[in-house]
């Protein structure tokens, strides 16, 4: 258990300051070329975690008719999401 | 005989000849026949020179006998008397099958000659091959070597009883059956006679002396049976067919050599011959039952000889009763009808039950003895490692562990109430219940090793167990002058891939925080201060739930433990309260928030506080009432909600959830203070709120208009109760007045948006509380102020469905009838 004693000063491992985000909106880069935004319900020391009102972004690279290549973006919007901790790369909190 | 196998006898002593009819084994050593080539040039050659000189006497000339010895290259000229030597020596198929032809038709002469004699014997070797079935069928049928089929073969077989015959005659000392031999005659026999002699051993376990037979005795042993037998053909009557056998026993008595078969003492005698009396035997039992028992599994009726060998045989107690055992057949015929139906059926309870059992034992043999000892040993550790942890693990984790059996068992009244009761007990029940069960089937002979077997597993369990305890609690070793540690790893328990050591919380490892009012807008650190908060609150939630009892008067202990949980909660309270920071010291002016309203702007703050509020006294809640009031138009669900016009009703999405959270979160847990609120702290909170903060902006957002609904509302019904001072109402009525004041130009601008954007009975209730306690000159002030809200109201909720319409006229008439009125009145 974190002190209280000092409050605001339970960080003593990595995943503390991820806890400081809880309960509020984060942006998750994922393996493959995707990111999420949305509020963080839970996460443990896998970083599994569970987003509500995720917003997905996947990233598509192609290639058009002159064969230069095209990102293109595909949003989605879930209500409810659990994030497979190894495809985490990075969490942020969205200020 | 000699030492080294040297003829010891004088050469005198031994020109008997070679051959005479004497056993194979008391055939001089073959070696003497070359020890003895020597001695026809030197006589009285003495034992020194014939063992230095062996190897140079030898002389390649003188092998003549070495054929015989050996059985080599037909020696046609040899003598008769070595030829009788060799035939009953060595090499039976290569010497027979010369003289084959000559055997078939002595053979067959001699059977048609003295068919009672010859027909016994052979079957002897016979009946073990072919089934019973088979024996009434005047072919022969062979099952195995085809080689058997030459008649000729024969001669093989009953030389090798002769070669038995030494031994047997010591074992089988039967003298009435021994006709009195002549002395040993020399004479030479004939392939005829010598077979003839040959049978008659066969027959009759003759105590042969290695002297040979008169031709005579085949009748002295066998008295000819009068009742001619069928003629066998092929001269080969190896089965004797149950017909005729059972005629034998019907006429009340068996031929006598067959009596003599039958003899259990033939059981047990000398293996090569005894042949004849075990075949007996099984011919008996398996001739039976295909005929008295036509009913029985035709499996069993008369089962091939290897199967048969495999039932085990019938045990001797039990099944019988009172019947006699019966060993054979002789038996079988003095018994009463009854008694033989009687043991008929036991024998067909038995048949019945060995093909129980060879269905049974089907999966016989499956495991090895090592497979079951691997299997034991998985779950001996299974149970040693469930016991092990048992042993040292604290039951509030046992509890956690194995927190739904304990649940279940508890439900289903468990046989193991209590997690500490250790499992050794538990596993020596589920042994010992194993081992009734095993033993439950009975007598059965399995019984004894099943309940050793038993015995033994719960000794090795116990140990077991015993050895868990013994182990030492730590759960690595160290062993010295190693690197690497070594850890003790179970199911329950994995092995720790890393250990790193956790600093101790408590411990000052971390750098101490800098004086966190210095990092108020840090958004870090709020966020960590309301981590704090849950963490406080969380275990203030967990104090609560491990509770003591409430002490009972006298029990000093009880009362003790009580004091110090009380204490707990007590600086977990503190804990809480600094981590709010609702104490913080307010700074006039400042361009950031105070602590606790940065706390409050948080969507988790914000459900923090009625889960706080439970956790504080009254005097703390009135403090954070007290905050929030002073702070009214810094909280981000006011100064955020400020409409920007009358017009511009929609507010950002995360303002209105906002908005929405703290009605739903904070909202109800103020009210729940205010409304037993002292009527000096209203009138001190409506204070604050005209002297401390913009009434305006206040006024103009839900949250505000909701605090000051809640304030005034208070106020009335404690002046309703009378429980108000005159002095504490007079005080009231002009902060009151005050506010009226402020408010009543803008009472037009409270109203959120446009009269169609729904949702202003928040506004209305304001106006009812401010109605009810204004005076009948203010009501008529602020009847005017809000005279063209009203009648907008009431004109558009007649263009809207008829329960939306009720719904906002009644949002009016709350208001209206506050001062008097209602809306019905305005037509």
């Amino acid at each position: 258990m974190a002190d209280t004693e000092d409050a605001g000063a339970s960080v003593s491992e990595p995943l503390d300051l991820v806890r400081l985000s809880l309960d509020e909106i984060v942006f998750v880069k994922l393996r493959g070329d995707r990111e999420l935004k949305g509020r963080l319900h839970a996460y443990d020391s896998h970083c599994n975690l569970v987003l509500g009102d995720v917003e997905e972004t996947i990233y598509v690279v192609e290639e058009d008719e002159n064969e230069e290549e095209v990102t293109r973006t595909i949003k989605k919007q879930e209500e409810m999401l659990f994030v497979r901790g190894d495809s985490v790369v990075l969490i942020s909190p969205q200020a | 005989m000699s030492f080294f196998g040297f003829d010891t006898n004088l050469p005198r002593d031994r020109d008997r000849g070679p051959a005479a009819s004497r056993g194979f084994f008391e055939n001089p050593d073959p070696f003497a026949d070359i020890a003895r080539a020597t001695a026809v040039e030197d006589d009285g050659i003495d034992f020194e020179d014939t063992y230095d000189g062996l190897g140079d006497q030898l002389d390649d000339d003188q092998d003549a006998f070495n054929d015989d010895t050996f059985g080599g290259g037909g020696n046609a000229g040899a003598g008769a008397g070595a030829g009788t030597s060799v035939g009953r020596d060595f090499d039976f198929f290569g010497r027979t099958a010369e003289v084959s032809n000559a055997i078939d038709e002595e053979q067959m002469r001699y059977a048609l000659q003295n068919p009672q004699a010859a027909r016994a014997p052979p079957a002897a070797p016979q009946e073990t091959y072919v089934p019973a079935q088979h024996a009434a069928e005047p072919t022969i049928k062979r099952t195995g070597y085809e080689k058997y089929s030459d008649p000729g073969y024969i001669p093989d077989l009953q030389a090798k009883s002769s070669v038995w015959g030494i031994a047997q005659e010591k074992r089988e000392p039967s003298p009435a059956m021994i006709p009195t031999m002549p002395a040993a005659s020399r004479k030479m026999m004939s392939l005829e006679e010598v077979e003839a002699q040959m049978r008659n051993r066969g027959q009759a376990f003759g105590p042969e002396t290695t002297q040979s037979i008169p031709q005579t005795m085949p009748d002295m042993s066998f008295p000819r049976h009068p009742q001619g037998l069928p003629m066998l053909p092929d001269g080969f009557p190896a089965n004797i067919p149950p017909e005729i056998l059972r005629a034998h026993l019907e006429k009340g008595g068996l031929p006598p050599h067959l009596a003599h078969m039958a003899d259990p003492r033939a059981m047990y005698g000398s293996p090569g011959p005894m042949m004849p009396g075990q075949p007996l035997q099984q011919f008996d039992q398996n001739n039976r039952p295909p005929r008295d028992l036509p009913s029985q599994d035709p499996r069993h009726a008369g089962p091939p000889p290897v199967q048969r060998q495999h039932v085990p045989p019938p045990p001797s107690r039990g099944p019988n009763g009172g019947l006699p055992v019966i060993t054979n057949t002789e038996q079988l015929i003095h018994l009463t009808e009854e008694q033989r139906n009687a043991y008929l059926m036991e024998d067909a309870k038995r048949a019945k039950r060995n093909h129980k059992i060879f269905l049974l034992s089907r999966g016989n043999g499956l495991m090895t003895p090592q497979d079951k000892n691997f299997i034991t040993r998985i779950q001996l550790q299974q149970l040693v490692a469930a016991a092990g942890n048992v042993v040292d693990a604290d039951p509030e984790a046992v509890l956690a562990e194995d927190f739904y059996y304990q649940v279940y068992s508890q439900i289903r009244g468990a046989p193991r109430q209590h997690p500490h009761q250790p499992l050794g007990h538990f596993a020596q029940t589920y042994l010992l219940q194993t081992g009734n069960r095993i033993s439950g089937h009975g007598n059965r002979r399995a019984f004894h090793s099943a309940d050793n077997h038993m015995q033994r597993m719960q000794q090795q369990v116990q140990r077991a167990v015993e050895a868990a305890k013994a182990k030492p609690k730590n759960k690595q070793l160290i062993i010295e002058g190693s690197l690497g540690k070594i850890s003790f790893s179970n199911a329950k328990a994995p092995k720790h891939m890393l250990n790193i050591k956790r600093p101790d919380s408590s411990e000052g490892i971390r750098p101490k925080k800098v004086q966190s009012n210095l990092s108020i807008g840090d958004r870090k650190s709020l966020l960590g201060n309301i981590e704090a908060v849950y963490n406080a609150l969380m275990s203030m939630e967990d104090m609560e739930r491990t509770m003591p009892p409430p002490p009972e008067e006298g029990d000093t202990e009880a009362i003790q433990e009580h004091l110090e949980w009380r204490q707990k909660v007590q600086s977990l309270n503190q804990k809480l309260w600094q981590a709010l920071k609702v104490m913080e010291p307010i700074v006039p002016n400042s361009t950031t928030p105070h602590p606790f309203i940065a706390f409050l702007s948080y969507p988790k703050g914000k459900k923090a506080i009625p889960r706080i509020f439970r956790h504080i006294d009254q005097e703390q809640r009135v403090t954070i009432l007290t905050m929030i009031v002073v702070h009214l138009d810094t909280l981000d669900v006011v100064h955020l909600a400020q409409a920007s016009g009358p017009n511009d009703s929609q507010l950002p999405v995360a303002v209105r959830e906002a908005i929405d959270l703290f009605s739903l979160a904070v909202m109800p847990s103020l009210l729940g203070y205010v409304n037993e609120a002292a009527f000096n702290i209203i009138i001190g909170l409506l204070g604050l709120v005209i002297a401390q903060t913009q009434v305006l902006a206040v006024a103009r957002t839900k949250i505000g208009l909701g605090i000051l609904t809640m304030l005034l509302s208070r106020a009335e019904i404690i002046k309703e109760a009378g429980q108000a001072s005159e002095r504490d109402w007079q005080q009231w009525v002009e902060k009151f007045n005050v506010l009226f004041d402020m408010l009543e130009p803008s009472l037009v601008h409270i109203f959120p948006g446009s009269i169609n954007s729904g949702d202003d009975m928040y506004v209305w209730q304001f106006l009812a509380a401010v109605g009810i306690g204004a005076s009948p000159e203010q009501q008529q002030r602020l009847v005017i102020a809000v005279k063209d809200r009203v009648m907008e109201t009431v004109s558009y909720s007649k263009s809207l469905p008829a329960d939306m319409s009720s719904q906002r006229l009644g949002n009016v008439n709350l208001f209206m009838r506050a001062i008097g009125l209602d809306v019905d009145l305005l037509g």
